[in-house]
């Protein structure tokens, strides 16, 4: 692990690093507050003709019901049109 | 039997192949541990895993219907209602611990809400009303360091297993060519603790099993925001699937999404050991990461009264283990399979033409198979015969 460093090694932090990108859209694209906690998972899609894998959005505002909004896309191909796309 | 009034409930997860079994059956195997009782919960629809733990003195309890995380969260009280009935009739032996061995697909979100104190109100999981009560006391998950971060990089379910814990312990330390010293393992440790800040991470030989399986306060604040928002999340999502007229299908059916599923082989026929590991090896190579785990027992037509009993992850496969004689009644080889976007025909017609006819007819099933897994299987095969020509 130390002798040398191989780009194409697996990343540990690739899917946090890209939930942390998608939390940060999240709050910018509905103007939220840094500190409103905002979650993202991948779960199975039930919808017919919907992929295999969603990706989940929950925004937890303080003093609301938890919001949801999906994206069809699994967590690393979400982009910053698709969740405006959602979200919008 | 008299029941203490609260019992502690551990979840172990850790991806497929990581090793849970083994180290429960360790732990079991401890003289100093008794009354503990085991619920393991398999992806697949042939049980094994419950074969490999010893039973003992030990209360085994085998769901195989797909995914507790899958299923609908009163499976788990269910199963924990049904373990102490059990154990009150005098069927089983008395319990005052309960460890669950999550399929290696689990996510812990629903078991966690399962088993949190929102969920009874009184802090623990209430079952029938002469029911003691049960608390999730700590998770244990295991990081397999040979295939833990390729699992990490494309399964968003490792990702949770390893967020979840309060106890990581790294396992396949003694293998690994990763790892060359303490060093080595202190790097490991700083990348799993960008994934969870507050766990425990220990290294597989050096762990003391008292301290995975000791009840401790799990809170699931100290485990950092993205657990508590999946937990809302997770929350929220059942919340819109009972609501959700749309669809008769159980959810447990589509948690992993369609491409990950599991299948079975069953043989009657004691086997060739030799033509079993030249079927893995044609499977491993054509196959790649899409194999995402084979477990399973073999009757050898050898020493059919000692099968053995054989893993593999991904790529990786470890040395089968000869068993003394068979756990139970049932003589069969019996294979599980989960993968990642490969149909169960094909391998199934793989098995036959290498392992399971007399003479091998590999060339009829070529001829059989579809164009694709034909060029895989045709590539694996060339990379086989390759070495030996050299060797020539």
């Amino acid at each position: 692990m130390s002798k040398f460093h191989n780009p194409l090694a697996p990343k540990f932090g690739r899917l946090k690093n890209k939930s942390s990108e998608i939390k940060a859209w999240v709050r910018e694209l509905l103007n939220l507050p840094d500190d409103t906690p905002v979650t993202v998972a991948e779960l199975a899609c039930r919808d017919e003709g919907c992929p295999d894998i969603e990706t989940v959005i929950g925004v937890l505002e303080p003093g609301k019901p938890i919001a949801t909004f999906r994206v069809h896309l699994t967590m690393v191909e979400v982009t910053r049109a698709s969740v405006a796309e959602a979200v919008g | 039997m008299d029941f203490p009034n609260r019992i502690p409930v551990f979840l172990l997860s850790g991806f497929l192949g990581s090793g849970k079994s083994t180290l429960l059956n360790a732990f079991l195997n401890d003289p100093g541990v008794r009354d503990t009782a085991v619920v393991i919960n398999e992806f697949g629809d042939v049980p094994v895993d419950h074969l490999l733990v010893r039973k003992g003195e030990t209360t085994i309890s085998q769901v195989s219907t797909g995914c507790l995380c899958c299923s609908d969260t009163t499976d788990i009280r269910k199963t924990l209602d049904d373990l102490q009935s059990a154990a009150q009739a005098g069927l089983t032996a008395g319990f005052t611990r309960v460890i669950v061995e999550m399929s290696g697909l689990g996510d812990p979100a629903p078991l966690v809400n399962a088993l949190s104190p929102e969920k009874t109100g009184t802090g623990q999981v209430k079952g029938n009303t002469s029911a003691p009560e049960y608390y999730l006391a700590g998770v244990v998950t295991l990081f397999d360091v040979v295939e833990g971060a390729s699992s990490l990089e494309n399964h968003f379910e490792a990702l949770k297993q390893i967020a979840f814990a309060d106890r990581i312990v790294v396992t396949k330390t003694d293998v690994a060519r990763e790892l060359e010293g303490p060093q080595d393992f202190g790097l490991l440790s700083q990348e799993l603790r960008a994934l969870n800040t507050s766990a425990d991470i220990i290294d597989r030989r050096e762990v003391a099993f008292s301290s995975l399986f000791s009840p401790r306060p799990y809170a699931v604040v100290d485990q950092g925001e993205d657990v508590v928002g999946w937990l809302a999340l997770e929350a929220a999502m059942a919340h819109e699937a009972g609501h959700d007229t749309r669809s008769e299908e159980p959810q447990g059916e589509s948690r992993h999404g369609a491409g990950i599923r599991t299948f079975s082989i069953v043989s009657e026929t004691p086997l060739s050991e030799e033509r079993f590991h030249r079927f893995l090896a044609l499977l491993q190579n054509s196959a790649g990461q899409r194999l995402l785990r084979v477990k399973g027992i073999i009757a050898s037509r050898d020493r059919p009264e000692e099968p053995l009993i054989v893993h593999a992850v991904q790529h990786s496969v470890s040395d089968p283990v000869r068993l003394a004689q068979w756990p139970d009644s049932d003589r069969r080889t019996r294979l599980v399979f989960i993968t990642n976007g490969i149909d169960p025909d094909p391998v199934r017609e793989l098995f036959t033409a290498v392992v399971d006819t007399s003479p091998i007819s590999l060339t009829a099933f070529l001829k059989k198979a579809g164009p694709a897994f034909v060029g895989l299987i045709l590539r694996s095969v060339s990379n086989l015969t390759r070495p030996s020509r050299r060797s020539q």
